[in-house]
């Protein structure tokens, strides 16, 4: 274990500087696939957020070679678990085994002993497989036999999954999702950007070809810079709101849990240290809303009937929250001060 | 469409509904028939324009020529093509119908009588109202903008009835205004569809919304405090000769305008009176102990609707005048010489002096006519005017008077003095002369006839008019004021065959030191003057001298109501000078009037009378300053936003950045909290200023999001606005969450490159509203206006809540549940 701990880490960086690494990370997945910079840099923005990703698209958008790209572009341990019925959990964590010259049992590390594990196509492996990296996922750990060994830092899992249903998968229950800090589809490259891909991917494979741009040390050094990005208090307030409005939402029956709302918060730092900014905006929050909210939640059945998609609802919610009364009101406001809008969005508390 | 063409028939119908205060005006109802069908005309031609999708303006040009057809239908002037399509002659038919309504609105009292000038006049006024109600109701869709033509016709009545308004009509009125903006607000809320309560009921359009309930009580009691205030406060003060016009609002500001050779004196003085209130118009100090009536205007022309003023002609003042008759034996003369100081309130062509007047201290560009005795001028008026003058006192002896003679027929005067015959006036003065010899005798025993004796009484509420059926109403009725009696007993004079006529001016005033008396709008007085061949012009007050405040009799004409002993020789003031405003020493006859006028008993002495033409201009003034408070208010507020200093780079504090010391951070700290309050100030600023402008702004919608779109939207090729409102959205974001809030660039340029491109791009009419009613300090109002009266609500039901807990039932079945 050659694991720094965060402390060996130093303090903030200039901004240009995590810029400039943020950007080199971008740009070197962008020579592998095209025209998918936003979905690129969310997800960068949750590495740097210690969270974990769930692409989710249909076959043959690049979701295998996002998840791939990232992990090449940054120089260290990086693990493939390509999910299938058959997997079992020990492939996962890993397992124990009795070593004939020591006479004795010794570790065996599994696929998610790496900084980055890219889980392919997720929903095809057992539940109890799936449980298993899930567990890891939150624990950040592995007991196996009563050990408990620590996972590596960063950490993160890049899962990629089918939506269209098919013979013989087990498509994450929703309330595992809420392990993942966000959600993003691929979506299909528009047309300019297919063309180029046609061009440069055509005869050889880029992603060969791709060399890292930066390593785990720098990676835990940004994540440091990311934790320590300003959040004004108005911010934490709106936050709090987004997320209860979803718990308040009469579409949704099951709203975003506490869990959301650090995630949501960490990621908009990360967005915000990406950008070059030493403090989070509410843009971020109101950008981050449906990736990180929206695959959390569950709609009610009117809502499905009505084809009212998670994503929708989120974005409705996001699009009519008012945002807090952030300053202390300056003299010059003299705008009335009751504040319907706020009102319905108060917890209701007994 | 459907909904539009049902706003334009409650338009129409609360436009005739508004008009149902003119009903005190008219004797009659043809008005009401011909005003229905003009606004019936004007509804259906704009419920076909709009058929037609005619544009806004084209809407008003075809109700424009809805309503010249229908007035032409209506008011013919005999060369109309098909009997509706008017020709030149009937545009000078219409022009000669509006002159003479001006005429017929001096000649005629309330209630007119259905002439066409004046019919023409009420049906134009009422169709131009309904074109302007539907233009707003429909058009502009600005129901509530529409009262101020509805509320035209209300000045209307109040204007002519000073002192008692009938309520009922404006009830009617107030109720077609609250249908109308109903009417209004039930169909903005279908065009969201269909409502439906919470059982899923489905809720039929005129069912107001609960949440509306609140706004309409206080719409209720609004129109409810707007329909019973000018009720409550005590009527016009009015005094005596407003009653002499035939008043329907018009006199005051057109006649008495003109120079002296057409002036309307009954209405200039109407437009004097209207003012409710007390107002000092005249002071005079004089070296007579016991001065006999100011005068200042006469009226001789005697036409079977009353008396009336002729041009007065005359000779500069700049000479002396002799006695207009010569001395004799029985008349005592003495020359006294008086100081008048005219305040601002009383503007005519004339000038008060006492009569016979001989040498004026006075510019050249006053004229006196000594035979009407008025001092007069085309080219100047009385307001603010002070001048000396010297007259002569003249009294008369009865004996003396006795001798005077018959006027010859052939004299001059004859022909000026003649008076319609009217029979029962004929009949009376018969009568009452019968047996007398001498011309004195006769004139004493008609002037007798008016003694409370005889059933005379004064009472200011009866309507006041000279023409001959209201001379007989009022000989037979016996109740009047001075105007009646003045008038009355000139026409039974001249019944007589003796010359009379009616002066004007103020009665003896209060003497507020030494030798000055003040004269008020309540001094304004009318008595008779009777001419004797020999004598000249001899004045007879035969008003009760009770009705009069500052009352003077004479030993030729004495008070008939006072006891035999009282009657000294000589001129002799029989009430005294009476206190109009001090009231120190209130006399019965000052009570009496002061009844008379206030319509209540005047208890402390100190009465405060507010008339409602003054209400009328206190409530002009009040719309006037809430009309320009919201933009005076704006600008304030920029100016104040403006005048912090907006950070104009980073300070050196925060570019060292470090926290070495304390001290040095506090600083910084400090430097952080201006620059906060400055982008703050600015970013207030600006959405002010695109409320202001009509751009949306969104409670949702980061700073950073409202910028961008304004760039994006708004500004598009402005570069420098753009970079300016991204400027702003950035000093906010800064400020609001960021730890260095320091943007590093002036706001306040950026402040005003935005402005500039918000007047460049949008139209005249949003910038004439943002300038002249700022739509955020409106909305800011009606916030406060809202959130007053939830609170009111809320506490309400609190206070509800609390007595509902201590009701008797609540206490019995808490103690015995069920
Ligand atoms: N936006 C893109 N840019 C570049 N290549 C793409 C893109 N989308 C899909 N591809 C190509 O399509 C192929 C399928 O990609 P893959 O990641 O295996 O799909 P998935 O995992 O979503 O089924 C890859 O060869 C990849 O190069
Ligand atoms: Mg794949």
């Amino acid at each position: 274990m050659t694991q720094q701990t965060r402390d060996e880490v130093g303090g903030l960086l200039p901004h240009d500087e995590f810029r400039a690494v943020g950007d080199a990370i971008v740009t070197n997945i962008e020579q592998v696939i095209e025209g998918k910079t936003a979905t690129v840099q969310l997800a960068l923005a949750v590495l740097l957020a210690e969270g974990h990703l769930l692409i989710e698209d249909v076959p043959g958008v690049g979701k295998t070679k996002l998840a791939k790209a990232l992990a090449r572009s940054i120089d260290c341990s990086v693990r493939r678990i390509q999910f299938t019925p058959d997997l079992l959990p020990s492939d996962v964590t890993g397992v124990s085994v009795y070593n004939q010259e020591t006479h004795d049992f010794e570790f065996r590390p599994g696929a998610v002993f790496a900084n980055l594990v890219v889980g392919d196509e997720i929903n095809r492996a057992s539940p109890k497989t799936q449980s298993a990296l899930l567990e890891c996922m939150e624990e950040r750990q592995v007991t196996v036999d009563g050990v408990t060994y620590p996972l590596q830092t960063p950490f993160m899992v890049v899962a990629t999954q089918n939506p269209i249903e098919m013979e013989g998968t087990y498509p994450l229950p929703e309330a595992q999702r809420d392990r993942f800090t966000a959600r993003i589809a691929m979506g299909y490259p528009d047309a300019g950007a297919e063309l180029a891909m046609l061009d440069g991917h055509g005869a050889t494979d880029p992603l060969e070809s791709l060399r890292p741009v930066s390593d785990a040390s720098t990676v835990r050094r940004l994540i440091t810079h990311v934790r320590q990005i300003h959040v004004a208090d108005a911010l934490k307030r709106y936050a709090v709101e987004l997320v209860t409005a979803t718990r308040e939402a009469p579409d949704l029956r099951l709203g975003a849990s506490p869990r959301a709302t650090l995630q949501l918060l960490r990621t908009a730092r990360a967005v915000a240290a990406l950008e070059g900014r030493d403090y989070v905006l509410p843009d971020d929050l109101q950008a981050l809303a449906v990736p990180v909210l929206a695959h959390r939640i569950i709609p009610t059945a009117d809502a499905q009937l009505a084809r009212r998609t998670t994503d929708t609802i989120v974005a409705d919610l996001v699009h009519r929250l008012p945002l807090p009364q952030e300053h202390r009101r300056s003299s010059y406001d003299t705008r009335p001060t009751t504040d319907s809008g706020r009102a319905r969005y108060e917890p209701r508390r007994a | 469409m459907i909904s539009q063409r049902n706003l334009g028939l409650v338009a129409a119908a609360a436009t005739l509904l508004a008009a149902a205060p003119l009903s005190a005006i008219f004797d009659r109802s043809t008005w009401l028939f011909q005003s229905t069908i003009a606004v019936a005309v004007v509804a259906a031609v704009a419920a076909l324009a709009r058929l037609g999708r005619a544009p806004r303006w084209g809407q008003v040009l075809a109700m424009l020529g809805g309503l010249l057809l229908a007035l032409t239908w209506l008011f013919p002037s005999g060369a109309e093509l098909l009997g509706v399509v008017p020709t030149p002659a009937t545009i000078g038919h219409f022009g000669a119908l509006a002159e003479a309504s001006l005429v017929d609105m001096r000649t005629h009292r309330v209630r007119v009588p259905d002439t066409d000038p004046l019919l023409f006049l009420t049906v134009l006024s009422i169709g131009g109202i309904a074109v302007l109600v539907d233009l707003m109701t429909v058009g502009l869709r600005r129901p509530a903008l529409a009262g101020l033509p509805m509320l035209a016709v209300y000045s209307v009545p109040v204007a002519v009835y000073v002192d008692s308004v009938p309520p009922l009509p404006f009830v009617i009125g107030a109720a077609g205004y609250l249908w109308l903006l109903a009417a209004d607000n039930v169909d903005r809320v279908r065009r969201f569809g269909r409502r439906f309560t919470g059982d899923g009921r489905g809720v039929d359009g005129w069912e107001a919304s609960p949440l509306a309930a609140a706004g309409r009580r206080l719409a209720a009691v609004g129109v409810a405090v707007a329909v019973l205030l000018p009720l409550a406060v005590p009527g016009m003060t009015g005094d005596l000769l407003d009653r002499f016009g035939s008043g329907t609002g018009e006199g005051a500001g057109g006649a008495g305008r003109g120079t002296a050779s057409q002036v309307d004196l009954f209405s200039a003085l109407q437009g004097q009176l209207n003012q409710g209130e007390v107002t000092d118009m005249v002071k005079v100090t004089t070296n007579e102990s016991e001065p006999f009536y100011l005068r200042f205007g006469t009226a001789d022309q005697l036409r079977s609707d009353g008396f009336r003023a002729r041009p007065p002609s005359g000779t500069a003042v700049n000479r002396e005048f002799g006695p207009t008759v010569p001395d004799r034996e029985g008349i005592t003369r003495s020359r006294y010489r008086a100081t008048v100081e005219v305040t601002e309130s009383f503007d005519m062509p004339l000038l008060p002096v006492y009569a016979e007047p001989v040498q004026f201290k006075l510019n050249g560009r006053w004229s006196y006519d000594p035979n009407q005795q008025v001092l007069f001028s085309n080219r100047e008026r009385s307001s603010s005017k002070r001048y000396e003058f010297e007259y002569v006192r003249s009294t008369y002896s009865p004996t003396a008077l006795r001798q005077a003679r018959p006027l010859p027929t052939e004299h001059s005067l004859r022909r000026q003095t003649a008076a319609p015959t009217v029979p029962e006036v004929e009949a009376l003065v018969d009568e009452l002369t019968q047996g007398q010899s001498t011309e004195f005798d006769k004139v004493r025993a008609i002037y007798d006839h008016f003694a409370t004796e005889n059933g005379f009484s004064y009472a200011l509420s009866t309507e006041g008019g000279t023409g001959g059926q209201e001379i007989v109403d009022f000989l037979t009725n016996k109740v009047g004021f001075c105007q009646q009696y003045a008038a009355a007993m000139a026409w039974l004079v001249r019944a007589a065959d003796i010359p009379a006529r009616v002066a004007f001016g103020f009665s003896t005033g209060t003497k507020s030191d030494g030798d000055t008396y003040v004269l008020t709008n309540r001094n304004l007085h009318a008595w008779t003057e009777v001419y004797f061949d020999g004598f000249g012009w001899v004045p007879f007050d035969a008003t009760p001298a009770y009705g009069v405040s500052g009352s003077v009799r004479s030993d030729w004409a004495p008070d008939l109501d006072a006891e035999e002993e009282e009657v000294t020789p000589g001129p002799s003031t029989t009430a005294g000078p009476a206190g109009s405003g001090s009231g120190t020493n209130p006399n019965q006859a000052e009570e009496g009037l002061e009844e008379e006028l206030s319509g209540q008993p005047s208890g402390t002495g100190t009465p405060t009378r507010t008339g409602s033409s003054w209400l009328w201009a206190v409530g002009a003034l009040a719309l006037l300053l809430l009309l320009t408070a919201p933009a005076l208010q704006r600008s304030a507020l920029r100016r104040r936003r403006s005048g912090r200093r907006m950070p104009s780079a980073v300070p050196a504090g925060v570019a060292t950045g470090g926290a070495s010391s304390g001290d040095h951070r506090m600083m910084v700290l400090a430097d952080a909290d201006r620059a906060r309050a400055d982008a703050h100030a600015a970013w207030d600023e600006l959405l002010d200023t695109l409320v202001d402008f009509r751009q949306q702004i969104n409670g949702a919608e980061t700073p950073r999001a409202t910028a961008s779109r304004l760039a994006r939207d708004t500004f598009r090729a402005d570069t420098e606005a753009t970079s300016a409102v991204r400027l702003l959205g950035r000093a906010e974001e800064l400020a609001r969450y960021a730890p260095d809030p320091h943007p590093g660039e002036p706001l306040l340029p950026a402040l005003r490159r935005v402005r500039a491109a918000l007047v460049a791009g949008s139209d005249r009419r949003t910038r004439l509203l943002a300038a002249a009613l700022p739509p955020s300090m409106v909305l800011r109002w009606r916030g406060a206006v809202a959130d007053a009266s939830a609170r009111l609500m809320s506490s309400y039901g609190r206070f509800r809540a609390a007595t509902l807990r201590w009701s008797p039932r609540r206490l019995l079945t808490d103690r015995h549940p069920r």
